[in-house]
C-alpha cells in the first residue's frame, strides 16, 4: 500500500514510516500540509494518507478539509498528541484517529493491515 | 516480536529516538526564545506548536517523561490561547517550571550516550547498568561526592574585596570552589563565558543601590538562562528583598554572613542528586501479568525484581533492598496474604509496603486480605498511570519515614544504632573482600565552652557545620553519623590507617578555619579524632573501643589532632571480645 505520511517533525514521520515499512508499506513523507497536496497531485498511486494534526500554517484537519472539498475520497488517518476522541467525533470524513503514544507502534500498524486489506477484497 | 525483521523496525526507531533526543535541547532552546517574546501573542502560538509537536513526538517514542512535561505546557498555553488575553503571571510561572524541569533531566549533557535510558524514559527496560551512567549515590569510584562540589562553579560578587575574598576561603571550607569577582563587569563577562551553578550576590554597588539584583536580571535576559543566585546585604528593608526575589534570588542572608547558612542555600542551589529509583518487587504466579506490571513501573523509571513464584520472594527480597512489593492475592500453594503475613513476620519487612493488585472485586475478601498487614488494594486491570502514582506515593513516603528512623534530627547523619549496624556491615564486606578499612571517633574539641560562652544555638551551628563538612568532604562510599552529643562516627572502607588519618586531618584542618558568629562574637573550634583500623582491630565492638581510646590519646595530647590507635599500648587487647572467627583474618 502506498501511503502518504504528512507530520511536520520530520523524526516522528520517519518513525510512522519505520513502523509501516516494516508491514511491506510504500511510504512517503511530507512535512506541511503544502507539500502533502503538491505529493497528491503529482502522485496518483497514494492509497492512505496519515497525518498530524497539529501543524503550522495548514493544520491535519485543514489538509483533510482541504481534500475533501477537492473531492478526494482518499482514507485519512489523523494522529495527535491529545485524546482523539472529540475530533473523530465530530470531523466527518476522517477514517480514524489515534493518539501519539506508546500504543500507537502496536495500534497503527493493525489498523493499516485492516485497511489494506479492505482495499483488496 | 522476535522476527529478523522487527529488529529492522527496532534499529530505526532507536535511532530516530536518539536523534529526537539528540535535538530536543535546540528545541528548548527555540522554546525558550519564544517564552522571553510573550505576551506576543504570535510567539504564544509558536510556543503551543513547539510544546505540542514534542509531546507528540516524544510519545510516539515512548518518551514518557517528556511527554508529560510538554504536556503540561501545552496545556498551560492552550488554556491562554483559549482565553484571547495576554498571557498572566500564573500560567507564565507554570511555563518557567516546566522549562526548569526539563533542565533538570540534563538533557543537554553531550558525554552521555543514551540519556532516555538514564531517566527510564524508555518503555523496555535497559538491559542493566551502564559504565558511567549513575551519578550520586550509586556512583561506584571514591571521591565523586567532594568533587562534584568542586566542579560546581560560584561566582560570589562584591564590591568590598576582603569580605569577598573572606567568604571565598570559608566555603572553600565546605568543599565549595567559589571565584571572587568585586565589579559587575567582572562577573558579567564571567556569567557569559561560564556559566555557573549558582551566584551569591551583594545588593549595593556602586551603580546604585540595586545594581545587584538589576545586573542578575539582564543577565538572565541576556542568556536566556535564569541564574540560581542567592543575596547577600547589609541592608535588610523590604526594597533591597524585594529587589532580590523580583530577579529570581533564592535566597537572602543580611551581613555579616553566616557561612552555614550561606552553605545551606548553595547546597539547595547547586546540588541536585539523581534521585535513587524505587525498587518494587512484582510477585504474581502468571508471568505475562507480572511482565507487564514490571514494565508499566519501568517506564516510570522504577527498578522492578519479578517473582513468579511466592517461594522466590525471600531470597529475591535479600538482595534487592526493595521500597514496595506489590502481589497478587490468588496464587497457587501460597496466597498473597500468606505471603504478606510471612513478610509481616520477619523483622526486617514489618514496616515495607505491600500493595495488592488483584482481579478480587468482592469488597469483604479485599477487606480480609488487607487485614494481615497489607497498604492497599488495586483492581485487575489497573491504568498503567494509576499504577504508578499508587505505587510511588507509598514507596517515597515509606522512604521519608525510613530517613526519620534511621537519621538524627539536627545534623541529618545517620544516627547512633544504624551508624552501629553500617559498621557492622562494613566489617563484613572488608573481611569477604579482604580489604582495609578504618573506623573514626570525632569529638568537637571544649564543645560544653561553646555552649556555655555563646549559647546552644552557636553549639547547634558548630555540630551542622561539622556533620556538612563531614558528609560532603568525606567519599561517597564513607559513612558519617553522629554518635552522641558533639561526638561523630566515620566509616572508611578502602583505606589503611595512614590514609584514613590523612583525611581525617585535611578535614581537621579546614574545620578549624571556619569562623562562627554569635551575636557579634566570632570564633572557630578544632575537633580531635581516633582512628582504628581493621584487621588490626577485627569486630566492630574492638574496633569503637580502639577508636575511642585513640580519640582519649588525642585529646590527653593537647587536641586538635588525629590519632591512630595502632600507635597505643599493645598490651591492651581489644580483640579480647570478638568472636573467635573474626581473628582468622589477620
Amino acid at each position: 500500500m502506498q501511503i502518504l505520511i504528512v507530520d511536520d517533525d520530520p523524526l516522528a514521520g520517519e518513525l510512522v514510516a519505520a513502523l509501516l515499512e516494516e508491514q511491506g508499506h510504500d511510504c512517503r513523507l511530507a512535512e506541511n500540509g503544502i507539500e502533502a497536496l503538491e505529493r497528491l497531485a503529482a502522485d496518483d498511486g497514494i492509497e492512505l494518507v496519515i497525518s498530524d494534526l497539529n501543524m503550522p500554517l495548514v493544520s491535519g484537519l485543514d489538509l483533510l478539509a482541504e481534500l475533501r472539498e477537492s473531492g478526494q475520497t482518499l482514507p485519512f488517518v489523523l494522529l495527535t498528541g491529545d485524546d482523539p476522541a472529540d475530533i473523530l467525533a465530530q470531523t466527518p470524513g476522517l477514517t480514524a484517529a489515534l493518539m501519539k503514544d506508546a500504543a500507537l507502534e502496536a495500534v497503527l500498524p493493525v489498523l493499516v493491515a485492516k485497511m489494506a486489506g479492505a482495499a483488496r477484497p | 516480536m522476535a522476527s529478523a525483521s522487527s529488529e529492522t523496525f527496532k534499529a530505526r526507531k532507536a535511532r530516530l529516538r536518539a536523534a529526537f533526543l539528540d535535538q530536543l535541547p535546540q528545541r528548548l532552546r527555540e522554546a525558550r526564545v519564544h517564552l522571553t517574546r510573550l505576551p506576543d501573542q504570535a510567539a504564544l502560538v509558536a510556543l503551543e506548536l513547539a510544546f505540542h509537536t514534542i509531546k507528540g513526538s516524544s510519545g510516539s517514542f515512548a518518551l514518557t517523561t517528556i511527554t508529560e512535561l510538554a504536556r503540561e505546557a501545552d496545556d498551560v498555553l492552550k488554556g491562554a490561547l483559549a482565553a484571547g488575553a495576554p498571557i498572566t503571571a500564573g500560567p507564565l510561572a507554570a511555563l518557567t517550571a516546566v522549562f526548569e524541569r526539563f533542565d533538570a533531566l540534563d538533557l543537554g549533557a553531550a558525554d552521555r550516550a543514551d540519556p532516555g535510558e538514564r531517566y527510564g524514559f524508555e518503555s523496555e527496560p535497559p538491559p542493566g547498568p551502564v559504565p558511567g551512567q549513575m551519578t550520586g549515590q550509586f556512583a561506584g569510584p571514591a571521591h565523586d561526592h567532594a568533587s562534584r562540589r568542586r566542579e560546581q562553579r560560584v561566582y560570589l560578587c562584591d564590591d568590598d574585596s576582603d569580605l569577598a575574598q573572606e567568604l571565598c576561603a570559608q566555603l572553600a571550607c565546605f568543599g565549595y570552589c567559589v571565584t571572587a569577582l568585586t565589579t559587575l563587569d567582572a562577573l558579567r563577562a564571567a556569567v557569559i563565558a561560564h556559566p555557573p551553578a549558582a551566584v551569591i550576590m551583594d545588593v549595593m554597588f556602586p551603580e546604585g543601590e540595586h545594581a545587584g539584583p538589576a545586573t542578575i536580571a539582564a543577565l538572565a535576559l541576556a542568556t536566556g538562562h535564569a541564574i540560581p543566585s542567592m543575596y547577600i546585604s547589609g541592608r535588610d528593608d523590604f526594597q533591597a528583598r524585594l529587589q532580590a526575589v523580583k530577579a529570581g534570588g533564592s535566597a537572602y542572608c543580611t551581613k555579616p554572613v553566616k557561612t552555614t547558612e550561606l552553605v545551606e542555600f548553595l547546597d539547595a542551589l547547586t546540588h541536585r542528586e539523581a534521585p535513587i529509583p524505587f525498587h518494587v518487587l512484582v510477585v504474581d504466579d502468571e508471568p505475562a501479568v507480572a511482565q507487564l506490571h514490571a514494565m508499566i513501573l519501568e517506564e516510570a523509571g522504577m527498578i522492578t525484581a519479578v517473582a513468579t513464584d511466592p517461594a522466590e520472594v525471600l531470597s529475591l527480597l535479600k538482595g534487592f533492598n526493595a521500597d514496595l512489593v506489590l502481589m497478587d492475592i490468588h496464587m497457587p500453594a501460597c496466597s498473597g496474604p500468606e505471603l504478606a503475613r510471612v513478610l509481616r513476620q520477619m523483622s526486617g519487612y514489618l514496616s515495607l509496603p505491600i500493595i495488592y493488585l488483584s482481579s478480587e472485586t468482592d469488597r469483604g475478601r479485599q477487606f480480609e486480605a488487607l487485614e494481615v498487614g497489607a497498604d492497599g488494594f488495586l483492581t485487575k486491570p489497573v491504568e498503567p498511570a494509576r499504577l504508578v502514582t499508587e505505587v510511588s506515593l507509598r514507596a517515597e513516603r515509606m522512604r521519608t519515614l525510613h530517613s526519620l528512623m534511621v537519621r538524627d534530627g539536627l545534623t541529618g547523619l545517620f544516627n547512633h544504632n544504624t551508624i552501629m549496624q553500617l559498621l557492622e556491615l562494613a566489617v563484613a564486606n572488608a573481611r569477604r573482600d579482604g580489604q582495609p578499612m578504618c573506623f573514626a571517633m570525632i569529638d568537637v574539641d571544649r564543645f560544653k565552652r561553646v555552649n556555655d560562652t555563646y549559647g546552644h544555638p552557636a553549639g547547634d551551628q558548630v555540630l551542622m557545620a561539622l556533620s556538612r563538612g563531614l558528609r560532603l568532604r568525606l567519599r561517597e562510599s564513607d559513612v558519617v553519623g553522629r554518635y552522641g552529643g558533639e561526638e561523630f562516627a566515620v566509616v572508611l572502607p578502602g583505606v589503611d590507617e595512614v590514609q584514613a588519618r590523612d583525611i581525617l586531618d585535611q578535614l581537621r584542618r579546614s574545620f578549624a578555619a571556619v569562623h562562627f558568629y554569635a551575636g557579634n562574637a566570632t570564633f572557630n573550634c578544632t575537633f580531635s579524632a581516633g582512628v582504628a583500623a581493621f584487621p588490626r582491630w577485627s569486630c566492630a565492638d574492638s574496633l569503637i573501643e580502639a577508636a575511642d581510646q585513640a580519640l582519649y590519646a588525642a585529646k590527653r595530647g593537647g587536641r586538635d589532632r588525629v590519632e591512630i590507635a595502632a600507635t597505643l599500648d599493645p598490651a591492651v587487647d581489644f580483640n579480647r571480645d570478638c568472636p573467635a572467627e573474626d581473628q582468622d583474618g589477620h
